[in-house]
């Protein structure tokens, strides 16, 4: 009980681990950690999500939330874009040039972490300039430990193609 | 041989409208849906074609897969104009 109690907590402090993270600081076995996440999950405390390769493991009351992390994090310009707005404040033209993406790519994908709450924008001058909305640490675990398939990479590449034809949806 | 450019062809749609479907559930952009049916009705367009080649089915499937023809390009043409 006392072991559950310690998983509980860890997964409290640090939403969005990944089951080989906990097994790992927790220095669990495989087996005896899969044992504790399922009664957690059958008592309604945590919840896991499975993206990419990875499956992510939230406290109970983080749904919402942890929906829109992950969408955030679904595609790999996403995860470069908020990647390179911890290094500070940029506008869409910076961020094209840096990760070598077209501007309406970037737009369309600004857009997107806006409306999901990830990035914040603000005015300055004539550009408006994005930041991260999020806690920095949360978001660089969860973008660290994505793993895309073959296919989710294929879709994100589709993504980007179209998203680049012009100012998408 | 041809038959197995046939299935080569029907397995590479399904698979692209894998992928599209797939980017439609992460954008949710109107195009990625467009190119999922565009890349379902092509792969359907060819299962029609064999069937009639190998006799499967008896009537003339020229206005079908005429009709299928003109769709899937519709479609391709929507999703470069509609994103």
């Amino acid at each position: 009980m006392e072991r559950r109690n310690e998983i509980l907590n860890y997964i409290r402090n640090r939403p969005g681990v990944t089951f080989r993270e906990l097994a790992r600081e927790l220095k669990l076995g495989i087996g005896d950690l899969q044992y504790h996440l399922g009664k957690l999950e059958k008592e309604g405390k945590v919840f896991s999500r499975k993206v990419g390769r990875r499956r992510y493991i939230f406290p109970a009351g983080f749904e919402e939330e942890a929906q829109r992390l992950l969408m955030a994090i679904s595609t790999e310009t996403r995860r470069k874009i908020l990647l390179l707005l911890m290094e500070g404040e940029m506008n869409q033209g910076e961020i094209a040039e840096k990760l070598g993406v077209s501007q309406p790519t970037i737009s369309y994908h600004m857009r997107e972490l806006e409306k999901l709450g990830v990035v914040k924008a603000r005015r300055e001058g004539k550009s408006v300039v994005y930041s991260t909305n999020y806690d920095p640490e949360t978001l660089v675990r969860l973008i660290k430990e994505y793993r895309p398939g073959l296919w989710e990479r294929l879709a994100d590449s589709l993504i980007d193609l179209l998203a680049g034809m012009g100012e998408g949806e | 041989m041809e038959m197995l450019l046939d299935v080569a062809t029907i397995l590479l749609a399904l698979a692209l409208m894998g992928v599209s479907y797939l980017a439609y559930r992460k954008s949710h952009l109107r195009a990625t849906l467009y190119l999922t049916l565009a890349f379902l009705l092509f792969a359907f367009k060819k299962v029609v074609e064999i069937s009639a080649e190998s006799r499967v089915i008896q009537y003339d499937i020229g206005f079908i897969v005429d009709t299928l023809e003109v769709l899937v390009l519709l479609l391709f043409f929507l999703a470069l104009w509609k994103r």
